[in-house]
C-alpha cells in the first residue's frame, strides 16, 4: 500500500512542474477519472439540502443494509465481467435458491407447509444446499463457456431460462400450486434479519445480521481476488486468455471456477433474500442481475476484461442504492429513476473506456 | 479427463431436471389425454339441472355428463406463470379439465403481450378450437381486438378471463361488437371498493389507537403493483377514496399520504411485478425516515396485492413493528387472500385482504367450456353461468350480455 500523503505530495510536485496546457488537461483528467465519486458527493449534498433525513442514523443504516443485500451477488458477477463475460442467470438462480431455502426453513407451525413432514433443518445445512445449487448452476455456466468457447451472454441466457423453468415447477409441486412461500422459522429470520449489534449496543445501532455476513463475504472475495493464485489467474485470463494460456495458466479451470464462484454468491444471496423479503414467489430475484452488472460497471469493472477492484464493486453497489434511497427521499417518481440510472451507467462506461483508450 | 467431467455435468443436469419434474404432478404446460367418455366432476352434475339460460334453447348444454369433448382442443393463455394467485387458478382449472378428460394446453405469456400473441397464432394454426385468454396488457383494447379477430378468422370462440380487456369508460366496445367473445372476471374497481370500505370501517372502529402521534389524522402509505394496469389503478384510487368516504361519514378527517412532497401518492414496483421485494425495499426506506420515535410514523399501509402486503409486513417486523404482543401493529391491507396473507392475518401481523376465489374462477371457466362445447354461443354461456347457483356468485355485467363478474369478498380472518 502506498502512503497516501506521500503520493499526494508527489502528485502536487508533478502538477507544479507542468505548463498551462498540461495543467488544464491534468485537471480535466482528474475530474473525469473521479467523476463517479463527484456525482455521489454532489447527489448526497443535493438530497441533503432538500431532505436532511438522508444523513440521519437510521437512513445510513438503511443504505448500508440495502448495499449489503446486493453486494455479494455483484461481487460474483464482477468476476465474470473481469473475464469479459457477464451472467444473466444470476437473478433466477437467486429465485431458485431462495425458494429452496424458504421451503426447507418454514416454521413447524405454519399452516402452508411445503414439505409437510419436514422437521427442523439446521440453518448451516440449508445454507450449504443453497450454495451447492447456486454453485452447480455456475459450474454448468462455466463449463459451457470454457469447453465450447461460447459467449457467456448466450450460455447464461440459456441457463437463466432453464433455472426459471425449474423454479416454476418447484413452486407448482407439492400441492403448493404457485403460492408464495412464507411462514419462515424464527431461528432463520432472526439469524438473517435480527440484529446482534443491536443487542450488543443496547438497541442503539439496529444493523441487521446480514450486513455482518456481507462484510465476511466481502473479505473472502477480497482475499480471493487479491491474494490467491486463482485471483491473479482470473485477471490474467481476463486481460488476454491466449497469453495466459501460453504462460501456463489453466484457462479452462479458471473460467469454470470464476463462474462457479459467482454461482455460489447467488446461492448465498438466495439464502439471505428468502428471509429478508419473507415472502417468496417465482418472481423473487427478477432482474437482480441487471442491477449487479450495472453496479460492477459503475465501479470500474470493465467489460474490456482484466480490470476491476473489489472496492470499485462496493462503490458501484453503494452508488446505486444511494440513488434509490435518495430519489425516494426526494419523492421522485420511479420513472425518473430509470432515466437517472441509465444516464449514470452510460456515463460510467464512457469514462471507463476513455481511460482504456488513453492508455492504449 | 474433460470428457469425464462433461459426462458428469450432463448427468447432473439431467438428474436435476428429472428430480424437479418428478416432484410436480401438475406443473408447467401439460396436455391431458383425450378420453371423451369419462365422467365429469361432481360440481358439474349437481348444478346442471337447475341452470336455465334466457334463450331457453341451449339448456341441455349444462348436462355436463353428456358433453362430447372429443373434438375440443382448448388453449389457455396465462399472462404469467409466476403470478401467485393465477397459479392457484391454473392448478384448480387443470384438475377440473384433467378430470373431464378435455384436451388442453397451458401457455405462459411471461409478462409479454407479444409472446402471448405468438402463442395464440401458433395454437390456432395447430388446431386449437377454443381460446381462454388472460390478457397480458390489461385494459388494452388493441391487443384484445387483434386476438378476437384472429380467432374469428378460424371460427373460434375466445373467453377472456381475470384481466380486463376494455379501457375505463369504454366498456362494451369489444364485448358487444363481436359474437365470438365472452368474459369472466372480477369487476376491476370492486376490489378497490371492498378494500377501501374494509379499511374505513377498521379505522373508524379503532381510530384513537391507530392514530399513533395523536394529531387526529391517519397517515398512510400505498404500494402500487404496476403502472398502467387497470386493476392496479382502481385499487390505488378506491382503496383510499372509499376509506375516506367512510371516515368522513363517521366525522373523521380524510387519510393523509405520509410523504407530503410525493404528489403521486403511491410507490410503484419499478419492474411492474407486484412483488414483495419491491414493497420491502420501499417500506424499509420509508421506515428509515418515518418512525414512532420521530412522531411521524406511517399509520396504515394499503397494498395492491398480498405479495406486496407480505413484503411490507417483513419490513415492519424488521423495524420492530407488527411482531405480536408488546409491539405496535400497523394495519396492512392487501388483495387476493393468498395462503401467506391468510396466515399473516391469523397471526395478527396483517389486518385484512380482499378475497377472490381461485376455485370459483376454475369452476366458472370449466362451466363456460362445457357450454361452448355443446354448441352455446359465448353470450348464452355467460347467461347460463350467471344463473348458476353453486357456491360462487356470478353476475352479468350491466349492458354487456357476455361479461360475467365473479364476486369479491373482504377477508379479515376466520
Amino acid at each position: 500500500m502506498n502512503n497516501p500523503v506521500k503520493s499526494l505530495r508527489q502528485t502536487s510536485e508533478r502538477y507544479k512542474a507542468m505548463d498551462g496546457k498540461d495543467r488544464r488537461g491534468f485537471i480535466v483528467d482528474t475530474v473525469l477519472n473521479n467523476a463517479i465519486y463527484i456525482i455521489l458527493i454532489v447527489f448526497v449534498i443535493f438530497t441533503y439540502t432538500r431532505n436532511p433525513n438522508i444523513v440521519s442514523g437510521s437512513s445510513i443504516i438503511n443504505i448500508i443494509s440495502l448495499t449489503a443485500a446486493n453486494l455479494p451477488m455483484a461481487l460474483g458477477i464482477g468476476g465474470c465481467i473481469v473475464l469479459t463475460g457477464t451472467d444473466l442467470s444470476a437473478g433466477r438462480t437467486v429465485g431458485l435458491t431462495a425458494a429452496i431455502s424458504a421451503t426447507l426453513l418454514q416454521s413447524l407451525t405454519t399452516t402452508n407447509k411445503f414439505y409437510d413432514n419436514l422437521g427442523e433443518v439446521p440453518l448451516l445445512l440449508v445454507l450449504l444446499i443453497a450454495l451447492l445449487v447456486g454453485g452447480l448452476v455456475g459450474l454448468v455456466n462455466g463449463f459451457f463457456v470454457a469447453r465450447f468457447q461460447l459467449h457467456p451472454f448466450i450460455v447464461t441466457l440459456a441457463t437463466q431460462l432453464i433455472v426459471y423453468g425449474i423454479c416454476l415447477l418447484y413452486y407448482m409441486s407439492h400441492d403448493n400450486n404457485g403460492q408464495s412461500i412464507s411462514g419462515l422459522s424464527d431461528t432463520y429470520k432472526n439469524a438473517i434479519t435480527g440484529s446482534v449489534i443491536s443487542k450488543l449496543t443496547g438497541g442503539a445501532l439496529v444493523i441487521p445480521n446480514y450486513v455482518i455476513y456481507a462484510v465476511i463475504v466481502l473479505l473472502i472475495m477480497w482475499f480471493i481476488w487479491n491474494k490467491t493464485t486463482f485471483g491473479k489467474n482470473m485477471f490474467a485470463v481476463g486481460s488476454n486468455a491466449e497469453a495466459a494460456n501460453v504462460s501456463g495458466v489453466n484457462v479452462f479451470f479458471t473460467t469454470m471456477m470464476v463462474h462457479t464462484l459467482a454461482g455460489i454468491t447467488y446461492g448465498y444471496t438466495g439464502f439471505i433474500e428468502a428471509a429478508r423479503i419473507g415472502s417468496n414467489t417465482a418472481n423473487t430475484g427478477l432482474n437482480y442481475e441487471s442491477d449487479a452488472i450495472a453496479a460492477c460497471v459503475i465501479g470500474g469493472v470493465s467489460f474490456v476484461g482484466g480490470t476491476g477492484t473489489i472496492g470499485g464493486v462496493v462503490l458501484g453497489v453503494f452508488l446505486l442504492r444511494i440513488i434509490f434511497v435518495g430519489l425516494n427521499f426526494l419523492s421522485v417518481s420511479g420513472n425518473m429513476q430509470y432515466i437517472i440510472k441509465g444516464a449514470i451507467i452510460l456515463l460510467a462506461c464512457s469514462i471507463d473506456m476513455r481511460k482504456y483508450l488513453t492508455r492504449k | 479427463m474433460k470428457k469425464i467431467l462433461a459426462l458428469i455435468l450432463a448427468l447432473a443436469m439431467v438428474f436435476c431436471l428429472a428430480a424437479c419434474g418428478g416432484s410436480s404432478d401438475d406443473g408447467g404446460s401439460s396436455s391431458s389425454g383425450t378420453s371423451s367418455g369419462s365422467s365429469t366432476s361432481e360440481a358439474e352434475s349437481s348444478t346442471g339441472s337447475d341452470s336455465e339460460d334466457e334463450g331457453g334453447d341451449s339448456g341441455e348444454a349444462t348436462e355436463g355428463g353428456d358433453v362430447d369433448y372429443s373434438d375440443l382442443n382448448v388453449g389457455i393463455f396465462w399472462y404469467s406463470f409466476s403470478d401467485t394467485f393465477l397459479s392457484t387458478v391454473r392448478a384448480s382449472l387443470d384438475d377440473l379439465l384433467d378430470e373431464a378428460g378435455i384436451t388442453y394446453t397451458d401457455y405462459d405469456g411471461n409478462g409479454s403481450q407479444t409472446t402471448q400473441n405468438e402463442s395464440i397464432t401458433t395454437a390456432l394454426t395447430n388446431g386449437c378450437n377454443l381460446l381462454l385468454v388472460n390478457l397480458v396488457e390489461s385494459g388494452s383494447e388493441d391487443a384484445a381486438q387483434s386476438i378476437i379477430e384472429e380467432a374469428a378468422g378460424y371460427g373460434v370462440n375466445v373467453i377472456f378471463y381475470n384481466r380486463t380487456i376494455e379501457a375505463d369508460g369504454n366498456e362494451g366496445a369489444l364485448l358487444n361488437a363481436y359474437d365470438n367473445v365472452g368474459f369472466l372476471g372480477t369487476d376491476a374497481p370492486e376490489a378497490g371498493h371492498i378494500q377501501g370500505q374494509m379499511i374505513g370501517e377498521y379505522l373508524v372502529a379503532n381510530y384513537d389507537s391507530l392514530d399513533l402521534n395523536g394529531d387526529g389524522v391517519i397517515s398512510y402509505a400505498m404500494m402500487k403493483g404496476q403502472e398502467g394496469n387497470a386493476e392496479a389503478i382502481y385499487r390505488t384510487q378506491y382503496g383510499v377514496e372509499d376509506a375516506n368516504a367512510v371516515l368522513v361519514e363517521a366525522g373523521y378527517p380524510e387519510l393523509e399520504y405520509f410523504d407530503s412532497s410525493n404528489t403521486a401518492l403511491y410507490q410503484v414496483d419499478a419492474n411492474g411485478a407486484w412483488s414483495a421485494s419491491a414493497a420491502t425495499e420501499f417500506m424499509q426506506t420509508n421506515l428509515s425516515q418515518y418512525s414512532e420515535a420521530n412522531g411521524n410514523m406511517i399509520e396504515l399501509v394499503i397494498c395492491n396485492n398480498d405479495d406486496m402486503a407480505a413484503g411490507v409486513v417483513t419490513a415492519l417486523q424488521a423495524a420492530g413493528y407488527n411482531n405480536g404482543e408488546g409491539t405496535t401493529t400497523i394495519p396492512v391491507f392487501g388483495v387476493d387472500a393468498t395462503d401467506t396473507a391468510k396466515e399473516l392475518i391469523a397471526n395478527g401481523y396483517m389486518t385484512g385482504t380482499v378475497s377472490q376465489s381461485n376455485t370459483g374462477y376454475a369452476y366458472g371457466l370449466k362451466f363456460m367450456i362445457d357450454q361452448l362445447a355443446s354448441g352455446a354461443t359465448p353470450t348464452e354461456a355467460a347467461a347460463a353461468l350467471a344463473e348458476d347457483t353453486s357456491d360462487y356468485t356470478f353476475t352479468l355485467a350491466e349492458d354487456i350480455a357476455c361479461k360475467v363478474y365473479m364476486a369479491y369478498s373482504s377477508y379479515t380472518g376466520e
